[in-house]
């Protein structure tokens, strides 16, 4: 199918880009890479006045790392880049491995981190990690910049934190603490290349004891915006990361995630994967944490 | 092996002869062809599932600027169609619909437009009113008392199965009653997708000496030129229909379409060409599919595993239309008493209206359905009575000679040499004691046919037909309607044509599939029939060369009347004296001054006679699954597939083998990723990334040996190797899952739900 | 709505065009320009049959915007072997991707195949040396419905080969 008319706008600074936003409130759409935006508009299930690209927004797609800081990755960071990146594979390589759980060859190339996030989709591959790990997204608007939890950014399938006016422009992503370990996985019901029938992503934090001092667990594809598994994290504060607690969790997990049947997988698939995987990724993350 | 000659073209693993062109990326396909002044067109398509129409208002869409055209069931001439013309009543569709509407996505009204944005914003902007009624959207629902009556203006026994057959021979019921054992089952198997790369196109041209041409993506161009003729009252001789580079059609492409006739009735009523390109989204949410069925299967076993007799009896989800239900209704019957001998046997199939997209012929036709309940039961069968799946096969396998009752006899048959074959390659019997859990081997096994010999197309010539012109420079030309739609079949023919003449790929010039120019008729490529029916065709063709060239080599040396010749190297000469020789040119040149300047032609025809009711010859094998079973979340990896199959004599080794890999894949997607997810007869899934094909990354390597055969009516002896091979893959797969786990698949396809189920997981 | 004039550098060439803004690059390849060997199977990103190299990256060009296009190197299959344009026909060398799957029965329809070879380039001018694991995940983004695939995992790794020998 053609794609609908639009007129098409290009800033080349963040300033112009808001003011575009603004002035177009409503009818206008930005797009990155477009894997997402592109296809949407192909189906019509958006149909804008407008289309913005950042692409040329010079200095988007810095990957930069520093000990304080921690990471930060641009909003025009492709997923390939993110794949690959020497800074990411050595300081967060969970990162790396989501991002090359996404999509194909051609759609990495094409396609950001940041699109993935803003999205908003629930299965999305590259948010339960960065949610695991604490990241935020940097917002700008003629109003300034402000800092916006992953925690708090999803408000619904395809609905975030951003106002009207703001664009994200980058991830931050803290650095780790000590004796921290990270772990993504991704489960599909059809083919090694799929989006996820479920994903999860888990950091845990070993104290002195070898006990857990600190978990996080996001879930995707479980709920309208990826969830929490609250119930998981808070069993397993200050517990060792035994096989039967992490079993624990695994069942704690599947409590808290409330999966829909789609044409993707169905509700009860869903519900038992949260347990296997969240069990499967606190085993591995605990396991890198023992080792760091 | 008779033929005791060695082959120097014939066997041999040469690349295609398209691959060039199609690897710089020039091969034109339909879509790739524009033309001066070409329009563009768009179908609309009925967005409910059953509904009579009441209303057409196309006004707006006609004064959309850009917009040359706009067509409805009214403007078009009120004439069914199908490809069983053998049987009238089961023509039942209108190329746009009149009245009715019976499917999603069923075609109401057609536009051509100046370009491709104003075509589709003018379908947006037909109104139709429809006053829907209630649908029926599975067998059981369509069966139902009640049930809506899909096609009512037809007298039908019982409403809403359009046809159905009847098989039967010994006494079942004497075998049931002395049987140890009898395996009761009903299996449901899925509706899965062509995916053809290509999706349909077509461009069709009308010229002011009243000729129309069509250029179309197609897998049968003398069935589209037929049924064109019909739908718009036109002669058969003032259409010409062009296959162009085709990618891919795998049965999906097989029949006359609705954008055919749209893109044809336009060009003729504007006088401008006309394109028609199909969307993926078209092509998944409403094109043709593989048959869904339900099947009843019983089966008679003694308990040292002879099989006494079965009984099977299908129901076949068509959708809205006939399309080629009737022959997968047909063959489903046969294939259910293929590869075992099943001394009693009794069939019903009946081909049910339903109101969802209609299912088609597809690779295999009838055969993965009921070999995957065929060849589950036999494994089934084997473990309730202590045997190894592959020694109940052994005991029961058809062998050359073995006669189907009225039906057709086997002229040649590796099937038993390919059981013993894959035990052998893959360590059959050590490993299916001996593997770690998850891990699971299974088996499943196939025949085919080569081609069918039922002319349900009620075609007035010959089933298929090749001209052959002999050159003095020293080449042949080679016209033929036999259509590569990418399995090879320009390659394996030049490779007959090259062997009998004895000269070399690069001296035959082909042209093929153009009714205008290639010889009547040849009924297309599908039911694996090319290689044998066109590749006899082809060789009689060049038998006639020969006579003509013969006579040359005879004069010139004033031979006797008793030497045998033989062309070989772009000579020819007597087989015992190679050393009289004289080029195949200069014979040429002879043949022609010999015959006051008649060019030097030959023709070979194929009909099969005298072949039983179903196909001159039957391919066979057997392929073993492995695979990798991750019991916690279902996921199956299929780790490697091994095959010994029966093809007769492979023309072309590494064309067979990719048929085998493709096969594999197909049947791979059959067992465990494709299907339509539907909803009231709308299918939901309609891009790549919901209607999962494997990837590469899905796909296990794997290895296959053929198993060497000669089949007495195939060139060369070769028969099939296109189709069958589709059929094992899903119950071998199934059964090395069962071996897995202990999950035994009987409704496809196996989701890892439904087998974290069977493991009681869930 | 006015087209904007965008100059494509396509294959080496400069080229020219009038496009509307919602134009993909593939309806500019196909529709304008006529340069068919990009094939479009989905529209959607789920194929592959589109892809092209953009300054030698892989990307499908059903996605891309074709004033997005503007100022990239657009790399074809028509550009992957130019000797191959003139001169002979049926002999010319061609790109060693491409004579592997040839030689190998990589192509059968050949619909998937111009895609499926830019693909296979983008890999090897990063993974010259691609285990088959790393073949396979190099074609993710490629379907190819009539193959299986395990003959254009053969010829990329015969390609390999190929090109490091210098060939
Ligand atoms: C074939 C195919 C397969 C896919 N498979 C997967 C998969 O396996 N897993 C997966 O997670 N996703 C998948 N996707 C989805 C998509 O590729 C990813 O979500 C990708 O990361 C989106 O990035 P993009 O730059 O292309 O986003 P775009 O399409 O450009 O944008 C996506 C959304 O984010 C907004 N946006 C982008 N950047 C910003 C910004 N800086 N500020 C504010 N808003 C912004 C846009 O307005 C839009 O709403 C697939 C897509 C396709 C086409
Ligand atoms: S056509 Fe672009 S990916 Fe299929
Ligand atoms: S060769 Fe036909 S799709 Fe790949």
């Amino acid at each position: 199918m053609t794609l609908p008319q639009f007129k098409f706008l290009a800033p080349t600074n963040l300033d112009e880009a808001c003011a575009l936003l603004k002035k177009h409130q409503g009818k206008i759409k930005v797009k990155a890479g477009g894997t997402d935006m592109i296809v949407r508009l192909s189906h019509r299930a958006v149909k804008p006045d407008y289309l913005m690209t950042l692409k040329k927004i010079p200095g988007l797609n810095e990957i930069s790392w520093d000990d304080q800081g921690g990471l930060v990755i641009g909003a025009l960071a492709l997923l390939r880049e993110v794949e690959v990146s020497p800074i990411i594979l050595e300081h967060a390589p969970m990162l790396a491995r989501a991002a090359h759980a996404t999509a194909t060859v051609q759609i990495r190339n094409m396609g950001t981190v940041m699109g993935n996030i803003c999205n908003a989709s629930p299965s999305a591959d590259n948010i339960p990690t960065l949610v695991a790990m604490e990241a935020s997204i940097v917002a700008f608007s003629e109003r300034g910049q402000r800092e916006i939890s992953l925690d708090d950014f999803f408000l619904g399938p395809g609905r975030t934190a951003l106002a009207a006016d703001e664009l994200a422009i980058a991830i931050k992503v803290p650095a780790p603490a000590p004796k921290t370990g990270v772990s993504y996985q991704k489960v599909s019901q059809r083919s090694k290349v799929d989006i996820a029938a479920v994903n999860i992503g888990a950091l845990v934090t070993l104290d002195g004891a070898g006990n857990c001092a600190r978990v996080r667990i996001s879930m995707g594809a479980v709920g309208p915006t990826p969830l929490r598994a609250r119930q998981a994290e808070e069993f397993l504060a200050g517990k060792p990361a035994s096989a039967a607690n992490l079993a624990e969790a695994g069942r704690l997990a599947a409590a808290d995630a409330s999966p829909i049947s789609d044409v993707r997988a169905s509700k009860e698939y869903r519900k038992l994967m949260v347990e296997v995987l969240s069990q499967r990724a606190l085993a591995e993350a605990s396991g890198f944490a023992a080792g760091n | 092996m008779s033929d005791n000659q060695d082959f120097s073209v014939v066997g041999k693993s040469l690349p295609r002869s398209d691959a060039r062109i199609k690897a710089v990326g020039a091969a034109q396909y339909a879509d790739d062809i524009f033309l001066p002044g070409m329009l563009y067109g768009k179908l609309l398509r009925s967005p409910v599932a059953h509904a009579r129409i009441k209303s057409i208002d196309t006004s707006a869409a006609e004064a959309l600027p850009g917009v040359k055209c706009v067509i409805t069931g009214a403007d078009i001439p009120k004439i069914k169609y199908g490809n069983w013309r053998l049987v009238p009543e089961s023509q039942d569709e209108y190329a746009l619909a009149i009245d009715k509407v019976r499917f999603i996505g069923d075609e109401v009204a057609a536009v051509a437009a100046l370009d491709k944005d104003t075509a589709e914003e003018a379908v947006r902007l037909i109104k139709v009113e429809y006053e829907e009624l209630p649908g029926a959207f599975s067998v059981d629902e369509a069966l139902a008392e009640n049930a809506p009556v899909i096609h009512d203006e037809y007298q039908q026994q019982t409403p809403n199965i359009s046809l159905d057959r009847k098989i039967s021979y010994g006494d079942l019921d004497r075998a049931f009653a002395e049987a140890d054992l009898i395996l009761d089952d009903v299996f449901t198997v899925h509706a899965t997708s062509h995916a053809y790369m290509e999706p349909c196109s077509c461009v069709a041209e009308y010229d002011h000496d009243g000729r129309l041409t069509i250029w179309t993506s197609t897998q049968a161009p003398y069935f589209v030129q037929c049924l064109l003729a019909l739908t718009l009252e036109m002669r058969e001789n003032d259409i010409r229909v062009i296959k162009p580079y085709v990618g891919g059609g795998f049965g999906g492409k097989m029949e006359m379409r609705p954008w055919e006739f749209c893109a044809a009735f336009i060009a003729r009523k504007l006088g401008r060409p006309v394109k028609f390109t199909l969307t993926r989204e078209e092509e998944l949410a409403t094109g043709r599919r593989r048959h869904p069925m339900k099947i009843h299967s019983k089966v008679a076993f003694r308990k040292d595993g002879m099989i006494l007799g079965k009984e099977f009896i299908v129901h076949l989800d068509g959708g809205a239309y006939n399309s080629m239900g009737p022959t997968a209704c047909f063959l489903c019957g046969n294939f259910g008493a293929m590869l075992y001998n099943y001394p009693n046997y009794r069939y019903y199939g009946a081909h049910v209206y339903t109101n969802k997209p209609p299912a088609g012929a597809m690779r295999g036709f009838g055969a993965p359905q009921a070999l995957f309940v065929a060849e589950t039961q036999m494994n089934m069968a084997a473990e309730k009575l202590g045997l190894d799946p592959i020694d109940i096969r052994l005991m029961n396998a058809m062998e050359t000679g073995d006669e189907i009752p009225g039906v057709a006899t086997i002229s040649s048959c590796g099937f038993k040499e390919s059981l013993l074959k894959v035990a052998e390659m893959t360590d059959w019997r050590e490993r299916r004691k001996n593997l770690k859990p998850g891990q699971g081997i299974g088996i499943g096994c196939y025949s085919f046919i080569s081609g069918g010999v039922f002319n349900w197309f009620n075609t007035r010539y010959n089933f298929t037909r090749a001209e052959v012109r002999a050159f003095d420079d020293g080449t042949v030309h080679l016209m033929t309607m036999a259509s590569d739609i990418g399995q090879g079949c320009d390659t394996v023919l030049r490779q007959i044509l090259a062997e009998e003449l004895g000269l070399k790929i690069s001296d035959i010039r082909l042209t093929a599939a153009d009714t205008a120019v290639t010889p009547q008729a040849d009924l297309g490529t599908w039911g694996s029939r090319v290689t044998l029916m066109a590749g006899n065709a082809v060789r009689k063709a060049a038998q006639e060369i020969k006579e003509q060239l013969y006579k040359m080599v005879s004069l010139k040396f004033d031979l006797n009347v008793i030497h045998d010749m033989r062309c070989k190297d772009g000579k020819i000469f007597p087989a015992n004296r190679p050393d009289r020789n004289i080029s195949f040119g200069e014979a040429v040149r002879m043949a022609q001054r010999a015959n006051r300047g008649e060019p030097i032609i030959g023709y070979g025809s194929y009909t099969p006679r005298n072949k039983g009711l179903v196909t001159p010859a039957f391919s066979f094998g057997a392929q073993v699954a492995e695979c990798e079973v991750d019991r916690e979340t279902g996921a199956i990896e299929v780790k490697y597939m091994t095959t010994a199959h029966d093809c007769g004599t492979p023309i072309n080794p590494m064309a067979v083998e990719g048929q085998l890999e493709g096969s594999v894949h197909m049947g791979l997607g059959y067992a465990l990723c494709e299907q339509f997810i539907m909803k009231e007869g709308k299918t939901l899934n309609t891009t790549f990334l919901d209607y999962k094909l494997a990837c590469a990354e899905d796909m296990p390597p794997g290895v296959s040996v053929h198993i060497d055969t000669y089949e007495p009516d195939g060139p060369f002896g070769a028969k099939e190797a296109g189709e069958g091979l589709v059929s094992p893959t899903a119950p071998a797969i199934a059964d090395a899952v069962y071996h897995a786990t202990g999950y035994r698949c009987m409704d496809l396809p196996i989701t890892p739900l439904k087998l974290l189920k069977g493991m009681k997981k869930i | 709505m006015k087209k904007e004039l965008i100059t494509l550098n396509i294959n080496g060439d400069d080229i020219e065009v009038a496009v509307h803004p919602w134009r993909t690059l593939n309806e500019v390849l196909r529709d304008e320009l006529h340069l068919t060997g990009t094939k479009l199977g989905c529209g959607t990103g789920d194929c592959g049959a589109c892809t092209v190299l953009l300054d030698g990256r892989s990307v499908s060009s059903c996605l891309t915007l074709a004033v997005e296009a503007e100022g990239h190197e657009i790399t074809t299959i028509e550009g992957l072997s130019p000797e191959a344009d003139h001169g002979d026909l049926e002999h010319s060398p061609l790109h060693p991707i491409q004579e592997s799957f040839i030689q190998k029965g990589a192509i059968q329809c050949g619909f998937c195949t111009p895609g499926m070879i830019m693909s296979a380039k983008f890999l090897l001018d990063h993974t010259p040396q691609p285990t088959e694991a790393e073949i396979r995940a190099g074609l993710s983004g490629n379907l190819c419905r009539c193959t299986g695939y395990n003959k254009i995992v053969d010829a990329i790794a015969d390609a390999a080969d190929k090109l490091a020998k210098g060939e």
